[in-house]
């Protein structure tokens, strides 16, 4: 026993990590520059859908078409680590009380994101929608096309997952965490955050949809819109999202100035 | 108040709003020059409200849904027993506004009150707002639009008439009203409007459980069939529907009529157009100019951004811009919906005589999104 136990009590406040998340699951920002509330009223929010492993694997499969040898249970296997790890992590445990949605992305290389995103991804999330939804409708409002209109935020960690589709079938957990973070904001939070966190784009953020399609519907309130934040448009402060409309989902392009509003949301992806 | 002519477009037009826009373009090419650059403001993140301007609050009805009550003589004088003495806004300032409006990029004016068409220098207004630089638009109850007084419109420069239909049963109308007759003239005013060629919108009130109604079906079949755009407002907390909460929406109900948009020509001003989403339009696609020259977000917020008298249109703007209620973008009805914000309006406009409530009780600088 050290003379004064004060002391030793402060030593271990002081090395206790402070959780990076909150009791809702969302992620505490750690004073980015750029734009972002400290505070939430939870105005808009998304409600954790159903998660069953066997439909979000079929689901994907079916709309997305992945091929290889990985079995719904080995899907189920590795999503259920990445939990586990986020839990056994005091500084990661709560994000795990949030929204979490596992997906499975196919091995794929692709020459040009915004083509891929728009030829196989959006197409998988109608087709997808459209099943469970048959009422209701998919609308992509931006017509314009999406070849060669995206890039990678660099700080965004974003490009490890392409990486990782490259080499094989990617399993990973979608957490709709950066709530009321400017862009710029989540692309600096997911930049500070422990190594295994990335910033959520198209091809993560499509298979989250197709794995969960009324992620976005509510009927008793409103969901807040889901940037693809590490994506870059064509234009600076341009940025491409999900939103309801109603009971529909509708993807499209938007100015976002680099402000942060209640409405405004970014997803983190962690690999399994 | 609508946004249909908005020119953010990223999908192509509609064969009759393309030809709208030629016509428009012939006849008065600076207002089209205008109103086709909105797009590309919104891209670079600046705004262009469409103004309604209520220079008077006369009105020959007294609807039960009203959101201009609080702000008229009669109420005044029935309910606090006093007369308003504050200045109110003369065919100068209106020339003012306008001109500075036109520098901001502004084009859009409606004339609504109290009931236009029973202002006497109604000319004179439209005049002063000057049609060859603002499309003008005219909200009316259509009692007074007949053949003639339409033609009339027309070739002052009104460009448009937005007609107030809250049913499509003409008891429930009149009812609703409080005015006998005054379904028949709707409908006369609809045909007289389009022989004399002005653009036409019907608007209608949603309340509760409205949108569920085979009557509303109706509404919205007879506007698709005359080629007409029925554009909807949500009953809100504030106004004559301040005693009547039964009439405010729920999510539901917007839901429905969002679902309604798809099969028939109906929508509301936070439908996307042409696949540009506006969601709840303060500042960002409307404001009100009062009778004494202050200016709100919203018809039915009842709190001042400014008195144009003291700060620019450009400041007021701005402020508003930079109020956390009105700046960001947001899917949803602030002042019928978000009950936060709707108890902070209730408390804050209880009891007060003369509305709006000024800049910095009301909307501040201050203002936060949390206790
Ligand atoms: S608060 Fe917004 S959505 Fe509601 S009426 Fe006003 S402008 Fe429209």
């Amino acid at each position: 026993m050290t003379p004064n136990g004060l002391v030793l009590e402060e030593c271990d406040l002081a090395e206790k990590p402070l959780p990076l998340f909150d009791e809702h699951g969302r992620c505490i920002p750690s004073k980015p520059t750029a734009a972002v509330h400290s505070n939430t009223r939870r105005y808009f929010a998304i409600v954790q859908p159903e998660i069953e492993y066997g439909d979000i694997y079929k689901r994907i499969k079916k709309h997305l078409g992945v091929s290889g040898d990985i079995t719904a249970s080995e899907f189920e296997r590795r999503a259920e680590v990445i939990l586990q790890k986020l839990q056994n992590d005091p500084r990661t445990k709560k994000i795990t009380d949030g929204v979490r949605i596992p997906f499975i992305l196919p091995k794929a290389t692709y020459a040009d994101y915004g083509d891929a995103l728009e030829r196989i991804y959006l197409k998988a999330v109608r087709d997808s929608f459209n099943n469970k939804f048959p009422q209701y409708d998919f609308v992509n409002h931006h017509k314009d096309g999406l070849a060669g209109k995206l890039s990678i935020a660099p700080e965004s960690r974003h490009a490890r997952l392409v990486e990782a589709m490259q080499k094989d079938q990617a399993v990973g957990y979608f957490f709709p965490c950066l709530t009321e973070y400017s862009v710029p904001a989540a692309i600096e939070q997911a930049e500070a955050l422990p190594d295994q966190f990335l910033l959520a784009g198209g091809f993560d953020t499509c298979a989250a949809m197709i794995a969960t399609p009324d992620l976005l519907l509510r009927t008793d309130g409103y969901p807040p819109l889901l940037w693809l934040g590490a994506l870059q448009g064509e234009k600076e402060q341009v940025g491409y999202h999900f939103e309801a409309y109603g009971y529909n989902l509708t993807f499209n392009r938007k100015p976002h100035f680099n402000q942060v509003a209640e409405y405004w949301c970014a997803g983190l992806v962690v690999l399994g | 108040m609508m946004i249909s002519t908005s020119e953010a477009t990223q999908n192509k037009l509609t064969p009759a709003e393309q030809a709208r826009r030629e016509g428009l373009m012939a006849r008065k090419p600076y207002i089209a020059a205008k109103l086709a650059a909105i797009s590309a403001m919104e891209e670079r993140g600046e705004i262009s409200p469409i103004i309604r301007l209520e220079k008077s609050y006369l009105c020959n009805f007294q609807c039960t849904h009203c959101s201009a009550e609080y702000y008229m003589d009669r109420h005044k004088k029935k309910v606090f027993k006093i007369a308003d003495a504050r200045r109110k806004i003369d065919l100068s300032d209106i020339r003012e506004l306008s001109r500075q409006a036109d520098e901001l990029g502004l084009a859009r004016f409606v004339i609504t009150g109290g009931e236009p068409l029973v202002m006497k220098d109604f000319d004179e207004v439209v005049e002063a707002i000057d049609p060859e630089k603002h499309y003008v638009i005219a909200d009316t109850n259509g009692w007074f639009l007949d053949d003639k007084r339409a033609r009339h419109l027309k070739s002052i420069g009104v460009e448009k008439v937005q007609l107030s239909l809250d049913s499509f049963i003409e008891q429930d109308h009149d009812s609703f009203r409080n005015k006998p007759g005054s379904y028949k003239r709707v409908m006369r005013a609809i045909d007289a409007s389009l022989d004399a060629g002005l653009n036409l919108l019907l608007s209608t009130v949603l309340v509760k459980g409205r949108a569920k109604t085979e009557e509303f079906l109706n509404l919205c079949k007879f506007a698709t069939e005359k080629c007409v755009g029925l554009y909807v407002s949500y009953a809100k907390p504030t106004g004559s529907c301040s005693d009547h909460p039964e009439f405010v929406i729920d999510k539901e109900d917007a839901d429905i009529l969002r679902e309604l948009e798809k099969d028939y020509n109906v929508f509301t001003h936070m439908t996307p157009t042409y696949g540009s989403f506006k969601g709840c339009i303060t500042v960002k696609g409307i404001i009100t100019v009062t009778s004494t020259f202050e200016v709100t977000p919203c018809p039915y917020i009842d709190f001042s951004l400014g008195n144009l008298r003291e700060t620019s249109l450009k400041e007021v703007l701005a402020r508003g811009m930079r109020n956390p209620w009105l700046g960001p973008y947001r899917p949803d009805c602030l002042i019928g919906e978000d009950q936060k914000f709707i108890k902070i309006h209730m408390e804050k406009t209880k009891g007060v005589t003369h509305l709006p409530v000024p800049w910095g009780q009301g909307f501040s600088d201050a203002d936060s999104l949390f206790d």
